[in-house]
């Protein structure tokens, strides 16, 4: 019995062991949470008079959903808007990067543009909508327009915030290398400016999700902010709420799975930030 | 042979913008340092220092003078004066490996040959098996020898160092002492040392130059005639010629720290 006993016992440690991580982590309370969330909205759901068209309850969504995806829509749907939100985000980041460096680098740039940057960060995506529309109609290139136009702003501004972190000292040791100024900016103000980068990419992208999804409540056609728009307009109350749900479970997928592992490869490992 | 490094007549001052007066940090200070030879600074703090290093690196344009390296006027920062800054200024984002090679791949040596020059003082400063680490995984005194691996590699013409060891405790400062000996007696390097320790001025220097305080003149120039392999901390504290010589230096220096000491 004694000889046989570890290899019984062993995949109870295992399990005992991921369990600890997870309410070590805070896997339980968040549980707990959602759990308590889910509950609370069956329970206004049951209570509240027709709630179909107010708040219908967390399993009429789900089998709103397993309808919506039979037909093919949500896939496509959403297909739509994270293409949208790539191309934007990406063009932002092509833009919103040199155009930081470049103004961190430059006193002569940044006191030129600076105030300008500024006055055009006051006026949301939302509220330049309207004039773009008025230039290019219901099209795609409106929608790509306010999301390049939103990420823009936090991606400029970290990464200028980013190039006038760096201790002069590493530029002053670079060119005393005989460094060009092309070569500082390679080995000193990119990876220099990168924690900065990566906080102003995080922001940008988040941004740029928010207008994905009002871009296309007025001017797309599909995509998941067009769904919930039509859904209400048709009293599709399940609809609304599971377009609402997609955005956010999409957007803690895209943080944990894309944004975040860039961090760790690159500025936890070279110990610019504490974990 | 004419001198690797020549200092004629140069004199600086800060402009301050917000009173209109400006700071007299130098003052027609004129020095030369031959091939080969280790020179040592010392001054009291704020005597201008840091200034004539930065006018050297090419990093401080100055008008009142002349600088010349290997018979070339200074204009600008260029690799034929390595520096090894007070803060080592060592890039967290390169391994220990790819810092030290950093000045060859900018040079634009292949990525072959780099690698065994590289090697090479890795060893020399005494890294071996630190090669793939990065900066933050280092002590102190380890990251000071990176940079003095890496202003090396490149090979410049002279070397120039700002109050390299200021920042590491007494113990680490004592063996780095030796080892910058041991480094610049194996490379031949003409290096230019600031500092303002009158003990590591002796220890290293064959050539030491006292300045005054604010605004910086030459005071005096010290030769100290002790065979580089003979520099190890054990000997030289009960060495009548080194004793004689630091004293002398001390003495200088003395007479120029301000009474109040808040200088
Ligand atoms: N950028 C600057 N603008 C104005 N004044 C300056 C500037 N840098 C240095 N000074 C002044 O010039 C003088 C010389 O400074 P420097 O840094 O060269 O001294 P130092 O000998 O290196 O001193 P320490 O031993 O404390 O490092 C000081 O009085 C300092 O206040
Ligand atoms: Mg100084």
């Amino acid at each position: 019995m004694a000889t046989t006993s570890p290899s019984v016992e062993r995949p109870r440690v295992v399990r005992s062991a991921r369990w600890r991580r997870f309410t070590k982590g805070g896997g339980v309370e968040l549980l707990i949470m959602v759990l308590g969330i889910l509950a609370f909205w069956s329970f206004l759901s049951s209570v509240i008079p027709n709630p179909s068209r107010y708040l219908p309850a967390p399993l009429t969504v789900l089998f709103s959903s397993s309808d919506m995806l039979w037909k093919g829509l949500l896939p496509n749907y959403l297909g739509q808007t994270l293409f949208r939100l790539v191309l934007g985000s990406v063009l932002g980041l092509a833009i919103g990067i040199p155009f930081g460096i470049l103004l961190g680098l430059n006193r002569t740039v940044s006191d030129i543009f600076y105030p300008i940057l500024n006055f055009f960060q006051s006026i949301s995506g939302i509220a330049i909508l309207p004039i773009i529309v008025v230039w290019w109609g219901n099209s795609e290139k409106t929608v790509f327009t306010v999301i390049l136009y939103t990420a823009m702003f936090p991606i400029t501004f970290n990464v200028l915030a980013g190039v006038r972190s760096i201790p002069r000292i590493y530029v002053n040791m670079l060119r005393s290398l005989g460094a060009s100024r092309l070569q500082v900016v390679r080995d000193v103000i990119l990876p220099g400016a990168m924690p900065y980068i990566a906080t102003g990419a995080r922001l940008g992208i988040a941004f740029a999700w928010r207008a994905v999804i009002a871009g296309e409540m007025l001017v797309g056609k599909r995509g998941l902010g067009w769904m919930i728009f039509t859904a209400q307009d048709t009293d599709h109350t399940d609809e609304v709420i599971l377009g609402m749900v997609m955005i956010g479970v999409i957007w803690i997928l895209i943080d944990r799975f894309a944004l975040r592992p860039i961090e760790a490869d690159t500025i936890q490992r070279w110990g610019l930030v504490q974990r | 042979m004419p001198p690797k490094l020549v200092v004629q007549g140069l004199s600086h001052h800060y402009p301050d913008e917000y009173t209109g007066e400006d700071v007299h940090a130098l003052d027609n200070v004129s020095l030369d340092v031959d091939e080969g030879v280790f020179a040592a600074v010392v001054g009291p703090s704020g005597c201008g220092k840091t200034t004539l290093l930065n006018i050297l690196a090419g990093l401080l344009p100055y008008s009142v003078g002349h600088v010349k390296v290997d018979g070339i006027d200074v204009t600008g920062p260029g690799p034929d004066r390595g520096v090894v800054f007070q803060e080592h200024a060592i890039l967290p984002w390169r391994t220990v490996a790819r810092n030290i090679g950093h000045g060859l791949e900018i040079q634009g040596m292949a990525s072959e040959e780099r690698k065994k020059k590289v090697q090479e003082f890795v060893e020399l400063v005494n890294l071996t098996g630190f090669e793939d680490r990065y900066p933050h995984e280092l002590s102190g005194g380890m990251k000071q020898r990176v940079a003095l691996a890496r202003t090396l590699c490149a090979d410049p013409v002279i070397m120039l160092m700002d109050e390299p060891f200021a920042a590491v405790d007494a113990q680490t400062r004592i063996t780095l002492q030796e080892e910058l000996n041991r480094i610049t007696m194996a490379t031949k390097k003409t290096t230019l040392l600031i500092t303002h320790n009158v003990d590591e001025a002796a220890f290293l220097g064959d050539k030491c130059f006292v300045f005054t305080r604010r605004p910086g003149k030459l005071k005096a120039t010290i030769l100290i005639d002790i065979p580089r392999d003979r520099r190890v901390w054990k000997d030289l504290l009960h060495d009548p010629q080194f004793i004689e010589k630091r004293d002398e230096i001390l003495t200088l220096v003395r007479e120029e720290v301000s009474p109040h000491g808040d200088d």
